[in-house]
């Protein structure tokens, strides 16, 4: 058989077997981990009314990923009655932030202006995070759509990051980082990461550190969180078939192996 | 159903194409995707740089100060003549002096001191022996063994090297199963999208 004859066969054998997993239904109990129930705890025991500051410092492409992660959290700040005040350091995040966030404040009848607002997007990521250490109101003059910073309720009494009660990073890439070295290191300011499951190990050493305050990482993150929540959505659902393909990998692997090593004992035995 | 599910569903399956073999189907939502991304950013910075910084508080909101990154933004444009080109010299030694005084404190104080501080944890405290503090020992030390060139690895030197590339091995594992997790949940994030809201066979 041709390599591309195996390839094709790989990838009809993964996509029969996520499919498959959808029609099979598992509950995996509510075990989270330390991290995610971390995360939960915190924005748990915040007093209502407390304001979260959301960044969506994400590409569109990792959206299956990202998003089941934001709507878990964003889920939870709203039945909290916390208010968010959603940003965003990357471009392709600022539509999509702006979207969650309207969709989960729908959810729990929540009022723009008043329950949560969306200040959009801000370039030169470095510059923006330390001058919402100043001043969030010079940064952001006006909102996502344009109204002007004074004539939203919400953004009365905010004046910086000594208004914040904690910054929540959803990322897929490094953004994270100038969150912890900025807001973090000069102001002191609390974060949190919402991270795709390719980026947690290159956290890891910011949150052993303590630097990072805790990480809900990737769709088993997502599930996780969802189960904490009692709410269960794009993460639960995804979970069968993340165990499902990790147990096909690895019998790809064992098989990859077989024929290796056959094939290695073999032209010994021609030698 | 919504017009954008429609467009979305279909686009989703141009793309896995590609899984069958390289066609124009595939090509076409691949550069599809790059326009879209490019074209979004683009008026993304122009609105929210550009006009909301710069052209609306220059123009209506009588800052003139602002003309002075607008001329220095300007001369980065002079790389394209040969003979103006020193002047983008200016606007770039600006941008790498202010970058640089702004992050080196910051990367030194949270990339070095606070890692370095975080690596120093007692053996043993009122709580007995702390076995992950001997493991974040051996892996620091015999990793920067391993990136130790002006030594030869040989004896001892040698011995923590070898264990150094074992903790790195550890690590590169740990970082490529993690890949492999983040882009296995994107497909089935695809395949979730596909089977609850494109074609609503799931509830």
């Amino acid at each position: 058989m041709t390599p591309a004859g195996i390839r094709w066969i790989i990838f009809a054998g993964l996509f029969a077997v996520v499919t498959l997993s959808y029609l099979v239904v598992v509950d995996f109990g509510s075990l989270s981990s330390p991290e995610v129930q971390k995360s939960y705890d915190y924005l748990e025991n915040l007093p209502e009314g407390a304001v979260v500051m959301v960044s969506f410092d994400h590409e569109a492409s990792s959206l299956p990923e990202i998003q089941p992660i934001a709507l878990a959290i964003l889920r939870h700040i709203f039945r909290s009655n916390l208010k968010p005040v959603g940003v965003s350091l990357f471009a392709e995040g600022t539509a999509i932030g702006y979207r969650l966030m309207n969709k989960t404040a729908g959810e729990f009848g929540k009022k723009y202006g008043t329950d949560y607002v969306f200040m959009g997007f801000k370039p030169q990521q470095i510059a923006a995070i330390l001058g919402m250490g100043e001043s969030i109101k010079n940064i952001f003059p006006e909102d996502y759509l344009g109204t002007p910073v004074e004539k939203l309720p919400l953004m009365a009494d905010i004046e910086n990051y000594d208004d914040i009660e904690m910054v929540i990073s959803i990322a897929d890439g490094s953004l994270t980082v100038h969150w912890i070295e900025y807001a973090g290191a000069k102001y002191g300011q609390p974060v949190m990461a919402g991270l795709t499951a390719a980026m947690i190990t290159s956290y890891d050493p910011y949150l052993s550190s303590g630097q990072l305050f805790s990480v809900v990482g990737g769709l088993k993150g997502a599930a996780e969180y969802e189960s904490l929540i009692g709410r269960k959505g794009g993460g639960t659902r995804g979970m069968m078939a993340q165990t499902t393909t990790h147990l096909y990998v690895i019998v790809l692997i064992i098989i990859g192996n077989i024929f290796y090593f056959r094939s290695k004992t073999k032209s010994g035995a021609k030698q | 159903m919504d017009i954008g599910i429609i467009i979305a569903g279909i686009l989703t399956l141009a793309i896995f194409t590609f899984l069958y073999r390289d066609n124009p189907i595939y090509r076409l939502v691949e550069h599809l995707l790059i326009g879209l991304s490019i074209g979004y950013a683009l008026v993304i910075y122009w609105q929210t740089t550009l006009v909301d910084i710069l052209f609306r508080p220059l123009f209506t909101g009588g800052k003139p100060v602002l003309l002075i990154p607008l001329v220095l933004g300007l001369l980065m444009f002079s790389r394209f003549n040969s003979r103006l080109s020193w002047l983008s010299r200016i606007p770039i030694a600006f941008m790498i002096g202010a970058g640089a005084g702004v992050a080196i404190p910051a990367m030194l104080y949270a990339r070095t001191l606070k890692q370095v501080s975080a690596s120093v944890m007692p053996l043993i405290d009122d709580g007995g022996f702390h076995i992950e503090a001997l493991v974040v020992a051996l892996g620091l030390l015999s990793t920067l063994a391993y990136f130790y060139f002006s030594r030869e690895h040989e004896g001892l030197m040698g011995k923590a090297a070898r264990l150094g590339t074992y903790f790195l091995m550890v690590f590169f594992g740990a970082t490529f199963a993690y890949t492999v997790m983040s882009r296995m949940s994107t497909f089935i994030g695809r395949i979730d999208f596909l089977l609850t809201d494109f074609l609503r066979l799931i509830g």
